[in-house]
Protein backbone atom coordinates (compact mmCIF):
# COMPACT_ATOMS: atom_id res chain seq x y z
CA UNK A 1 0.00 0.00 0.00
CA UNK A 2 1.06 3.10 -0.70
CA UNK A 3 1.72 5.96 2.10
CA UNK A 4 -0.68 8.49 2.50
CA UNK A 5 0.46 11.79 1.44
CA UNK A 6 1.07 14.57 3.57
CA UNK A 7 -1.71 16.29 1.12
CA UNK A 8 -4.13 13.81 1.57
CA UNK A 9 -3.94 14.31 5.35
CA UNK A 10 -4.36 18.06 5.59
CA UNK A 11 -7.13 17.67 3.12
CA UNK A 12 -8.90 15.21 5.18
CA UNK A 13 -8.34 17.44 7.80
CA UNK A 14 -9.74 20.33 6.32
CA UNK A 15 -12.78 18.55 5.49
CA UNK A 16 -13.76 17.16 8.78
CA UNK A 17 -16.07 20.33 9.70
CA UNK A 18 -18.09 19.66 6.69
CA UNK A 19 -18.00 15.90 6.99
CA UNK A 20 -19.61 16.46 10.95
CA UNK A 21 -21.94 18.66 9.40
CA UNK A 22 -23.55 16.31 7.54
CA UNK A 23 -23.34 13.53 9.36
CA UNK A 24 -25.01 15.55 12.20
CA UNK A 25 -27.80 16.05 9.66
CA UNK A 26 -28.09 12.62 8.80
CA UNK A 27 -28.23 11.52 12.49
CA UNK A 28 -29.46 14.33 14.21
CA UNK A 29 -27.41 13.30 17.16
CA UNK A 30 -23.94 14.99 17.94
CA UNK A 31 -22.19 11.94 19.47
CA UNK A 32 -23.63 9.57 16.22
CA UNK A 33 -22.33 12.14 14.24
CA UNK A 34 -18.56 12.22 15.32
CA UNK A 35 -18.78 8.49 15.69
CA UNK A 36 -19.64 8.81 11.82
CA UNK A 37 -17.11 10.77 11.25
CA UNK A 38 -14.40 8.40 12.80
CA UNK A 39 -15.17 5.79 10.64
CA UNK A 40 -15.45 7.96 7.65
CA UNK A 41 -12.14 9.27 8.34
CA UNK A 42 -10.56 5.67 8.69
CA UNK A 43 -12.09 4.27 5.90
CA UNK A 44 -11.05 6.66 3.78
CA UNK A 45 -7.30 6.41 4.92
CA UNK A 46 -7.90 2.70 4.08
CA UNK A 47 -8.66 3.23 0.42
CA UNK A 48 -7.20 6.22 -0.31
CA UNK A 49 -5.56 4.60 -3.01
CA UNK A 50 -9.37 4.59 -4.59
CA UNK A 51 -9.47 8.46 -4.34
CA UNK A 52 -8.19 10.00 -7.48
CA UNK A 53 -6.47 12.91 -7.13
CA UNK A 54 -7.43 16.16 -8.69
CA UNK A 55 -11.62 14.96 -8.52
CA UNK A 56 -13.82 16.12 -5.52
CA UNK A 57 -12.40 14.88 -1.90
CA UNK A 58 -15.20 16.05 -0.09
CA UNK A 59 -17.98 14.78 -2.56
CA UNK A 60 -16.19 11.32 -1.98
CA UNK A 61 -15.48 11.51 1.51
CA UNK A 62 -19.30 12.67 1.69
CA UNK A 63 -20.08 9.44 -0.37
CA UNK A 64 -18.18 7.04 2.57
CA UNK A 65 -19.95 8.79 5.44
CA UNK A 66 -23.37 8.59 3.84
CA UNK A 67 -22.87 5.04 3.14
CA UNK A 68 -21.62 4.17 6.10
CA UNK A 69 -24.99 5.94 7.76
CA UNK A 70 -26.66 3.36 5.91
CA UNK A 71 -24.97 0.49 6.43
CA UNK A 72 -25.10 1.17 10.07
CA UNK A 73 -28.84 1.78 10.17
CA UNK A 74 -29.58 -1.56 8.33
CA UNK A 75 -27.52 -3.74 11.09
CA UNK A 76 -29.09 -1.48 14.03
CA UNK A 77 -32.53 -2.54 11.84
CA UNK A 78 -33.40 1.60 11.92
CA UNK A 79 -33.53 2.62 15.85
CA UNK A 80 -35.50 5.37 16.33
CA UNK A 81 -34.23 8.79 15.83
CA UNK A 82 -32.40 10.68 18.63
CA UNK A 83 -35.60 12.33 20.60
CA UNK A 84 -33.87 12.91 23.38
CA UNK A 85 -32.94 16.58 22.67
CA UNK A 86 -29.20 16.31 22.55
CA UNK A 87 -28.53 18.40 19.86
CA UNK A 88 -31.38 21.11 20.43
CA UNK A 89 -29.57 21.17 23.89
CA UNK A 90 -25.80 21.34 22.87
CA UNK A 91 -26.23 23.91 20.14
CA UNK A 92 -27.16 27.43 20.96
CA UNK A 93 -30.29 29.00 19.95
CA UNK A 94 -29.97 32.50 18.26
CA UNK A 95 -33.06 34.44 18.70
CA UNK A 96 -34.90 35.01 15.67
CA UNK A 97 -34.33 38.51 14.01
CA UNK A 98 -36.66 40.45 12.81
CA UNK A 99 -39.77 37.76 13.94
CA UNK A 100 -38.56 35.21 11.29
CA UNK A 101 -38.48 31.60 11.41
CA UNK A 102 -36.62 30.47 14.66
CA UNK A 103 -33.64 28.05 13.56
CA UNK A 104 -34.81 25.72 16.75
CA UNK A 105 -38.22 25.41 14.71
CA UNK A 106 -36.34 24.94 11.33
CA UNK A 107 -34.16 22.23 13.12
CA UNK A 108 -37.47 20.50 14.35
CA UNK A 109 -38.91 20.60 11.30
CA UNK A 110 -35.80 19.54 9.48
CA UNK A 111 -35.67 16.37 11.89
CA UNK A 112 -39.23 15.42 10.34
CA UNK A 113 -38.31 14.59 7.08
CA UNK A 114 -37.80 11.22 5.29
CA UNK A 115 -33.78 10.80 5.89
CA UNK A 116 -33.84 10.53 1.88
CA UNK A 117 -35.20 13.99 1.53
CA UNK A 118 -33.39 15.78 4.51
CA UNK A 119 -29.90 14.58 2.74
CA UNK A 120 -30.80 15.40 -0.62
CA UNK A 121 -32.07 19.32 0.86
CA UNK A 122 -28.56 19.61 2.65
CA UNK A 123 -26.03 18.36 -0.36
CA UNK A 124 -28.13 20.93 -2.02
CA UNK A 125 -29.43 24.09 -0.05
CA UNK A 126 -26.19 23.78 2.26
CA UNK A 127 -23.41 21.16 1.09
CA UNK A 128 -23.03 23.65 -1.88
CA UNK A 129 -23.05 20.65 -4.45
CA UNK A 130 -24.64 20.24 -7.71
CA UNK A 131 -27.60 18.35 -8.50
CA UNK A 132 -24.53 15.84 -9.92
CA UNK A 133 -22.64 15.78 -7.09
CA UNK A 134 -25.28 15.07 -5.18
CA UNK A 135 -26.66 12.26 -7.46
CA UNK A 136 -23.39 10.50 -7.35
CA UNK A 137 -23.07 10.63 -3.83
CA UNK A 138 -26.70 9.03 -3.31
CA UNK A 139 -26.26 6.81 -5.99
CA UNK A 140 -29.53 7.83 -7.58
CA UNK A 141 -30.70 9.86 -10.65
CA UNK A 142 -30.20 13.19 -10.66
CA UNK A 143 -33.90 13.70 -11.21
CA UNK A 144 -34.38 12.04 -8.01
CA UNK A 145 -32.04 14.22 -6.46
CA UNK A 146 -34.76 17.11 -8.00
CA UNK A 147 -37.50 15.32 -6.87
CA UNK A 148 -36.61 14.69 -3.22
CA UNK A 149 -35.14 18.38 -2.84
CA UNK A 150 -38.69 19.42 -4.03
CA UNK A 151 -40.59 17.59 -1.52
CA UNK A 152 -38.33 18.66 1.06
CA UNK A 153 -39.07 22.09 0.35
CA UNK A 154 -42.61 21.54 0.10
CA UNK A 155 -42.96 19.61 3.20
CA UNK A 156 -40.76 22.36 4.73
CA UNK A 157 -42.87 24.56 4.33
CA UNK A 158 -46.22 22.89 5.66
CA UNK A 159 -44.87 22.04 8.54
CA UNK A 160 -43.25 25.49 9.37
CA UNK A 161 -46.21 27.49 7.56
CA UNK A 162 -44.54 29.25 5.41
CA UNK A 163 -46.56 32.02 3.02
CA UNK A 164 -45.81 34.09 0.58
CA UNK A 165 -42.90 31.99 -1.25
CA UNK A 166 -45.35 30.75 -3.57
CA UNK A 167 -44.44 33.48 -6.34
CA UNK A 168 -40.64 32.02 -5.93
CA UNK A 169 -41.84 28.65 -6.33
CA UNK A 170 -42.51 26.18 -9.36
CA UNK A 171 -42.00 29.21 -11.52
CA UNK A 172 -38.64 30.10 -9.89
CA UNK A 173 -37.63 26.09 -9.99
CA UNK A 174 -38.58 25.72 -13.73
CA UNK A 175 -36.40 29.03 -14.18
CA UNK A 176 -33.80 26.86 -12.61
CA UNK A 177 -33.78 23.86 -14.37
CA UNK A 178 -34.46 25.01 -17.65
CA UNK A 179 -31.72 27.90 -17.49
CA UNK A 180 -32.17 31.10 -17.21
CA UNK A 181 -34.14 33.48 -19.83
CA UNK A 182 -31.74 36.32 -18.93
CA UNK A 183 -29.19 34.85 -20.23
CA UNK B 1 -43.64 43.29 -9.44
CA UNK B 2 -40.55 44.58 -11.15
CA UNK B 3 -38.14 44.35 -8.00
CA UNK B 4 -39.48 41.03 -7.88
CA UNK B 5 -38.67 40.05 -11.06
CA UNK B 6 -34.98 41.50 -11.28
CA UNK B 7 -34.78 39.37 -8.06
CA UNK B 8 -36.05 36.35 -9.01
CA UNK B 9 -33.98 36.45 -12.19
CA UNK B 10 -30.94 37.13 -10.08
CA UNK B 11 -31.43 34.59 -7.56
CA UNK B 12 -31.55 32.40 -10.73
CA UNK B 13 -28.53 33.60 -11.69
CA UNK B 14 -26.45 33.13 -8.59
CA UNK B 15 -27.72 29.72 -8.45
CA UNK B 16 -26.75 28.32 -11.68
CA UNK B 17 -23.49 29.92 -11.41
CA UNK B 18 -22.95 28.12 -7.82
CA UNK B 19 -24.28 24.96 -9.61
CA UNK B 20 -27.06 24.23 -7.13
CA UNK B 21 -29.66 25.63 -5.14
CA UNK B 22 -33.14 24.87 -6.66
CA UNK B 23 -34.85 27.88 -5.37
CA UNK B 24 -33.37 27.44 -2.15
CA UNK B 25 -31.12 30.95 -2.60
CA UNK B 26 -31.46 33.78 -1.04
CA UNK B 27 -34.77 34.44 -2.41
CA UNK B 28 -36.17 31.91 -0.16
CA UNK B 29 -36.60 31.77 3.52
CA UNK B 30 -36.20 27.76 3.47
CA UNK B 31 -32.43 28.14 1.83
CA UNK B 32 -31.75 30.74 4.18
CA UNK B 33 -32.27 28.81 7.23
CA UNK B 34 -31.00 25.43 6.01
CA UNK B 35 -27.48 27.43 5.31
CA UNK B 36 -28.02 29.22 8.69
CA UNK B 37 -28.28 25.42 10.53
CA UNK B 38 -25.55 24.29 8.30
CA UNK B 39 -23.21 26.78 8.53
CA UNK B 40 -23.36 26.72 12.49
CA UNK B 41 -23.09 22.84 12.51
CA UNK B 42 -19.58 23.69 10.21
CA UNK B 43 -18.57 26.44 12.56
CA UNK B 44 -18.76 23.95 15.34
CA UNK B 45 -15.25 23.15 17.12
CA UNK B 46 -13.79 20.14 15.77
CA UNK B 47 -12.75 17.96 18.94
CA UNK B 48 -9.04 16.93 19.28
CA UNK B 49 -10.06 12.94 18.45
CA UNK B 50 -10.32 13.89 14.94
CA UNK B 51 -6.28 14.93 14.38
CA UNK B 52 -5.60 12.55 16.95
CA UNK B 53 -6.96 9.60 14.90
CA UNK B 54 -5.56 11.25 11.74
CA UNK B 55 -2.29 11.24 13.52
CA UNK B 56 -2.69 7.59 14.94
CA UNK B 57 -3.50 6.33 11.24
CA UNK B 58 -0.54 7.88 9.91
CA UNK B 59 1.73 6.12 12.48
CA UNK B 60 0.29 2.91 11.96
CA UNK B 61 0.64 3.10 7.72
CA UNK B 62 2.68 -0.24 7.10
CA UNK B 63 4.04 1.81 3.96
CA UNK B 64 6.29 4.19 6.39
CA UNK B 65 7.64 1.11 8.61
CA UNK B 66 11.42 0.67 7.98
CA UNK B 67 12.71 -2.34 8.75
Amino acid sequence: MAAVSQGFKTDLLGAIPSLRAFAVSLTQNADKADDLVQETLVKAWDKHESFQPGTNLKAWLFTILRNEFYSQMRKRGREVQDSDGIMTARLAVHPAQHGQLDLKDFRGALEQLPEDQREAIILIGASGFSYEEAAEICGCAVGTIKSRVSRARTRLQEILKISGEDEYGPDAISTQVTGSPAS
Amino acid sequence: MKDMTKDILAGAESRRRNGSGDALGPNSEIGRKLKQYYDELVSDDVPDRFSQLLSQLEQAEPAQKKD
